[in-house]
């Protein structure tokens, strides 16, 4: 068959079976994941009026038509982004760093005992967020405060005169509370990923930086991390979403409202008495550019990482 | 000086089901300073784990390892002096050439900058890869990146190479060409070298000295020829020499070697040799087989031409003894003999060229007489 007469169809009938096979599980998946979010923007677009008049897939009319939903969403959810940014952003990074550093020390080198920390990591994988929310709403209200009130007020006594207290009601205090407690969860699961993909790395390359004189640290630096930015991009997405999603940490942890987190404030937006669907859609959407924004960035290595590229 | 020296080096590995293995058992081997050693064997033998102790990256279950005269059992790797050439390269990744080389002189070295790039320079001059200095491992051939992987050894300057098997992944032409490289290479650099590989051919090639072991046990440290020609035992014979050394089971009878298949009469000098022992192998090699047209000496035997292997320059005839099952043996003809599949021919096991092995302990009771071979190169 000449190439200039190809059209659309002939291509198709050129296609073997598992191809057409291919493009058809594509095209439902297509559909299926970016049916639910098209209607979600539509929606925010229309008036209320606008809403139930048409089907929700449908696009608004002219006179439908408004960014107030947006507007509002935006201006309710903007401190509450920004706060989880700042709450986030370092949860995710200590995560993934203090994870790698972690499966690097239980594969890598070889020591007495490793397979014990192993099993204790990943059983911390499992350990349901309801179980720990009365333990850790304690420790970070009565007993590091309490610690921490004996301590200073004891060793620098003659300058706080006694009279030192713990800040519990500082906001910034309580989102770095939260970002510590969401950064210690996610090292197992990090762990977890980074040593699986630490097991591939081959054992004569490491013994031939030993052989070359590197430190365990020096390796760890010069030759390991640069090979794991793949794994670093597939647990920065995944604690990332972890982290920016959740509610019950932030619900329990922070309570000053100049201080609340995205996912706190996407709930008092949508609270009220009268259900605004417009103003949910687009308080939704809002919440979840900055999860959309870092999948696109760190997409590429991401995909790598989990093919176990190295 | 930088002898290296090997005193009852043992390893033992706790296995929880097997209980203790011993990969390396009591090996002692004195490399001189500037000397090439091969230490060949089949899989498992422990010749691996050995230039690992050597190397630092096994510890030593009990013995001494001794660098220019000074115990290194205990030092770190780091600090043996010793580079090493592994099998798969292990090359670093996401370094490109010039910082793979530079990686263990920064590492292990206060040398400024400049010094480093310089030596990595004359490194990859010598081995004539300076025109891929800024490629990475990924965009090399498997020739090249065994080359970087050479390089990677020599910028070092060590006191000891250690090679682990380093050109079993290349194809045969290419092996064979770094084979006659590498050689060249060591003799120029004059760096005493322990090689690893189960490769007879590459053991005979290019070493000063083999090192012959089996189920972790040194069976014979010896130049090539003298492996060849004066195996210690069974083992060496067999292992040395391609393809390997006939064996057949025989009863001494007074001054006669009786197999199933022939009855072997030998000189009154040979059996004077061979003391009272009684249960005895036989051995001879293939290309110490002749076929003789119709002779009828005392070591003459009649065979049947079963497989003919031409190789070129020489044909590999497998052979029976004309009877029924009978043993198998091999013997290897000029390459312009024509022998065919069902031939009978009469083959001839020259009496200088026999080896005669105790069978129970596999070690050698004689080997063939030397007169008839070139001189042997003197121990080193």
């Amino acid at each position: 068959m000449s190439t200039e007469s190809r059209n659309p169809l002939s291509k198709i009938q050129e296609m073997e079976n598992s191809r057409i096979g291919l493009y058809a599980v594509l095209l439902f998946g297509l559909v299926f994941y970016l049916f639910p979010v098209e209607t979600a923007v539509m929606t925010m677009f229309k008036t209320q009026q606008s809403f139930i008049e048409t089907v929700p897939f449908a696009p608004p009319s002219a006179d439908g038509f408004t960014l107030e939903a947006l507007t509002t969403a935006w201006n309710t959810l903007r401190p509450g982004l920004i706060n989880s940014m700042i709450m986030a952003i370092p949860a995710t990074i200590l995560s993934a760093l203090f994870g790698s550093l972690t499966a690097y020390g239980l594969t890598t080198i070889s020591w007495r005992g490793q397979v014990g920390v192993v099993v204790f990591i990943i059983a911390g994988i499992f350990i349901p967020y309801q179980a720990v929310l009365v333990p850790l709403a304690q420790f970070w209200y009565q007993i590091l405060p309490d610690l921490l009130n004996g301590f200073v007020n004891t060793v620098f006594g003659f300058a706080t005169g006694g009279n030192w207290t713990y800040p519990i009601r500082n906001g910034y205090l309580q989102l770095f509370q939260l970002s510590v407690t969401h950064a210690a969860y996610g090292i197992p699961i990090c762990t977890l990923l980074f040593r699986s993909y630490y097991q591939s790395i081959s054992d004569e390359m490491i013994e031939a930086a030993r052989l070359d004189g590197a430190t365990a640290f020096s390796i760890y630096k010069n030759i390991i991390l640069p090979l794991s930015l793949p794994m670093f991009a597939v647990t920065l997405i995944y604690q990332f979403t972890q982290v920016y999603n959740d509610l019950l940490f932030a619900l329990v942890l922070v309570n000053e409202p100049s201080s609340q987190v995205a996912t706190q404030r996407l709930a008092a937006l949508t609270g009220g008495v009268v259900q605004s669907f417009n103003t949910t859609m687009a308080g939704a959407i809002v919440a979840a550019l900055p999860t959309l924004l870092v999948y696109i960035v760190f997409g590429e290595q991401f995909a790598k990482g989990v093919a176990g590229e190295t | 000086m930088a002898q290296l020296t090997l005193d009852d080096v043992t390893k033992i590995f706790h296995d929880d089901d097997e209980g203790e293995i011993v990969a390396v058992d009591e090996v002692s081997v004195d490399i001189e300073d500037g000397e090439f050693l091969c230490v060949v064997g089949p899989s498992g033998c422990g010749k691996s784990t050995t230039l690992r102790m050597i190397a630092g990256l096994e510890d030593i279950s009990s013995g001494e390892i001794r660098l220019g005269g000074e115990i290194i059992n205990d030092q770190p790797p780091a600090q043996r002096d010793v580079a090493m050439v592994f099998q798969s390269y292990a090359l670093y990744p996401h370094m490109t050439v010039r910082e793979n080389m530079a990686f263990g002189l920064e590492q292990s070295t206060d040398m400024s900058d400049e010094q480093i790039a310089q030596q990595v320079e004359e490194a990859t001059d010598l081995l004539g890869i300076d025109d891929l200095i800024d490629r990475k491992p990924g965009e090399l051939s498997g020739g090249q990146q065994q080359r970087v992987a050479l390089g990677r050894a020599i910028v070092r300057d060590p006191e000891v190479f250690l090679m682990d098997e380093p050109l079993a992944n290349l194809d045969a032409k290419l092996r064979a060409e770094m084979r006659t490289e590498l050689q060249h290479l060591q003799e120029r650099l004059g760096v005493t070298t322990v090689y690893v590989t189960h490769d007879q051919t590459e053991a005979m090639t290019m070493s000063d000295r083999i090192a012959i072991l089996n189920d972790g046990k040194l069976q014979q440290a010896a130049t090539p020829l003298e492996c060849y020609h004066e195996p210690n035992n069974m083992f060496v014979a067999g292992f040395i020499g391609e393809p390997s050394m006939n064996f057949f089971d025989v009863d001494r009878r007074g001054s006669t070697l009786v197999a199933d298949d022939f009855e072997y009469d030998l000189s009154e000098e040979t059996a004077r040799e061979l003391g009272d022992r009684t249960d005895l192998t036989l051995g001879i090699r293939p290309e110490d087989i002749e076929l003789v047209e119709g002779g009828s000496g005392a070591h003459d035997y009649a065979g049947v031409v079963d497989v003919v292997e031409p190789r070129g320059s020489e044909n590999t005839v497998h052979m029976t003894f004309d009877a029924s099952d009978s043993a198998n043996f091999v013997a290897t003809v000029d390459g312009m003999r024509d022998v065919e599949w069902g031939e009978h021919v009469t083959v001839r096991f020259p009496e200088e060229a026999i080896h005669v092995f105790d069978s129970a302990t596999g070690e050698a009771v004689r080997n063939r007489e030397l007169d008839s071979v070139e001189k042997v190169e003197p121990i080193v």
